[in-house]
């Protein structure tokens, strides 16, 4: 018996299309745990939803293993497989009602009509949507619907939950208040729940871990701030928030993952290296959050003291009031801009600065992410 | 703005009047005759004389009944053969990727059209012939010592009307599973339905449309099929369409012939109704 609800080994996915063979889904490994809430989170084409088809059994690997629950999935078709799914577009039968929907599932177990439709009620009541049971899914808002869906699926109680892109259909004040519902739901029932997503924002407020998928690969997998702080990749970094990347040269690797890099302004700072680093000198990048960077007029006499601030000058290229911060354009060097990004605390003591004034610039240590170019 | 709709409204029935004008003298004015015709006595020559007489419908229901049992029951036959073919054939084309061969194998289906639909059941008469191509084909096997008797039997009917009216099957079919979102198929399955059930309970019920359409499309010119019959079918194979067709011949008998289209234009009337509300069921509520 494994330790793990899903562990995917070495998948391969491949289609073919146009007389091409398109590799949707390029040797994926990974365990995830009993009760976790799992993100696969990537552009669209990354594969991710391709994988959750390939855990529901809708698709077979090309390549590689599934185990649910410890149990191989070769040869196990959908309709046998411990999991259910949430579509994005919910496919809710539309010739069935509410509770005929709900009760679909239960009724393939061989449950009597009668438990069936005492359990839908208790599903709809679960996800707040009492009373809709004799309703078509087409008279329901397509939150409802979403609600109904969810409660389609769990009223099988499965062992993992797919849900892909649950909330893309949705507005997004409706889309932030499922969210919390959802989060609150999974802890609730305690079901593994695996979310695709593209967007970063809902995989990192939900999940427990998110592995981003680019091109079929699973780039990176960790916890939410894990992934935030500490980009393996370049595209990781860019695509997780906002990034500034800054063309480097690696001059020696130090003790405790740090590194010495020179700026394009000339300057040689330490910086953090990428654990997924695997340049040993030359060309790097840089990556560096916006809202890490401090910025003033003057220096701060401590920060100077401090060996773990970087402090630059810089140019103020732009500034863009943008409601709860502003962003500044700063130039470092010739072509080398960075974005910081300031919260407006007290209406405008930033206001101070203006276009084109020289400014010093500064960021922690911890701060520093070094990738491969 | 209200005088411009009015206007818009007037010019709207102004022109209808065409249509309305078509309907009535080419539909319901020859409608009203031949229901009057079915009410009158024969004459010298077959021509309906007076006086008033129910005597065609209770022949039409006493001695030709066996007819228009016959006639019912190999429509119906018709319809099955033909959904039972048509469905998978629709299911297959419309579930093709290769969108060339969904356009060529829908073209397939339509090509019979463009040959005149009496010299294609003619070819059926040269098929099943006592000494036809299937007989003489399996003669020359040694399958089988004496031909076996095809033509001019009721299965020859089936076979001519099927071929006649499959692509009516097909085509809404293919309509409505063209339609049909594929997800259902995977949310159903997600659910623990198999194949078998998925279909029954899922791609089915979403599919009936076209289904019953396909059906009244198919059963309602089996009823009254004539040439078919006429040409395959011999007298075991008579249909009411026939029997229809020879009271206004030389020897006929119109007002007889009148009263057996008005009870045959009434069965197709019921089988519309049936299509309707079978259709009204499925979609509302």
């Amino acid at each position: 018996m494994s330790t793990y609800d899903v562990e995917l080994t070495d998948i391969v996915k491949e289609f073919e299309s146009g007389g091409a063979i398109v590799r949707a889904v390029d040797h994926v490994s990974v365990q995830i745990a009993d009760g976790e809430f799992f993100a696969l989170l990537g552009p669209s084409g990354c594969g991710k939803t391709t994988t959750l088809r390939l855990i529901a059994g809708f698709e077979q690997p090309t390549a590689g293993h599934i185990l649910i629950r410890g149990r191989a999935m070769e040869g196990i078709p959908a309709y046998h497989r411990p999991v259910n799914t949430v579509f994005q577009d919910y496919a809710l039968f539309p010739h069935l009602t509410v509770a005929q929907n709900i009760m679909f599932g239960l009724q393939m177990e061989g449950v009597n009509k009668k438990d069936a439709r005492k359990r839908a009620e208790e599903a709809l009541e679960m996800v707040r949507l009492p009373g809709v049971g004799k309703r078509k899914p087409h008279q329901l808002s397509g939150g409802q619907q979403q609600r109904v869906a969810l409660a389609r699926a769990l009223v099988k109680q499965p062992a993992v939950l797919l849900l892909d892109e649950p909330l893309g259909a949705l507005d997004l004040k409706l889309r932030k208040n499922m969210q919390y519902e959802l989060k609150a739901l999974q802890r609730d029932v305690g079901i593994t729940f695996i979310y695709v997503t593209h967007d970063q924002e809902e995989a990192i407020t939900m999940a427990d871990r998110i592995a981003v998928m680019n091109e079929g690969k699973m780039l990176q997998v960790g916890r939410p701030e894990e992934i935030y702080e500490r980009p393996g990749r370049r595209f990781v970094a860019d695509f997780i928030g906002e990034t500034n990347f800054i063309p480097a040269t690696l001059l020696g690797r130090d003790a405790g993952g740090q590194g010495r890099v020179q700026l394009p302004t000339g300057d040689v700072i330490t910086a953090l290296l990428s654990d997924a680093l695997e340049a040993a000198s030359g060309a790097v990048t840089l990556a560096l959050r916006p809202e890490r960077i401090g910025i003033s007029a003057q220096l701060g006499s401590d920060d100077a003291e401090d060996s773990d601030i970087t402090i630059l000058d810089a140019i103020l290229v732009d500034s863009q009031y943008i409601g709860t911060d502003t962003r500044y354009t700063l130039r470092i060097a010739e072509d080398t801009d960075l974005v910081a990004r300031v919260q407006n605390v007290d209406g405008g003591d930033k206001a101070a600065l203006e276009t084109g004034q020289a400014v010093k610039i500064s960021w922690r240590l911890s701060s520093t992410t070094v990738l491969d170019h | 703005m209200t005088s411009w709709l009015a206007r818009k409204r007037e010019s709207g029935l102004l022109l209808a009047i065409p249509t309305i004008a078509w309907l009535l003298i080419l539909f319901v004015l020859p409608l009203v005759i031949v229901l009057i015709v079915s009410f009158m006595s024969r004459g010298r020559g077959g021509v309906a004389i007076m006086p008033f007489t129910i005597e065609h419908y209770q022949r039409t229901f006493g001695i030709f009944s066996i007819i228009l049992w016959r006639s019912i029951g190999l429509a119906a036959l018709t319809t099955v053969v033909c959904l039972v073919i048509g469905y998978p054939l629709a299911f297959f084309i419309s579930t093709r990727r290769n969108r060339l061969f969904q356009q060529v194998t829908l073209f397939l289906v339509i090509l019979p059209f463009w040959t005149n639909f009496l010299i294609r059941t003619y070819a059926w008469r040269i098929l099943l012939g006592d000494e036809g191509t299937i007989n003489g084909f399996l003669t020359s096997l040694g399958l089988i010592e004496e031909p076996m008797k095809m033509l001019n039997t009721q299965f020859a009917v089936v076979v001519g009307l099927v071929y006649g009216f499959l692509p009516f099957m097909v085509l809404p079919i293919y309509a409505s599973v063209e339609r049909f979102n594929f997800r259902y198929v995977d949310a159903a399955q997600d659910l623990g339905a198999n194949d078998l059930r998925t279909f029954l309970r899922v791609v089915l019920p979403l599919t009936l449309p076209g289904v019953l359409a396909g059906c009244a499309l198919v059963f309602i010119p089996s009823v009254g099929a004539f040439v078919t019959p006429d040409l395959l079918g011999g007298t075991k194979g008579l249909m009411i369409g026939n029997l229809i067709n020879n009271q206004f011949g030389g020897s006929g008998n119109m007002p007889l012939g009148s009263a057996l289209s008005i009870v045959m234009m009434a069965l197709v009337m019921l089988s519309l109704v049936v299509y309707l509300l079978a259709n009204r069921r499925d979609r509302g509520s």
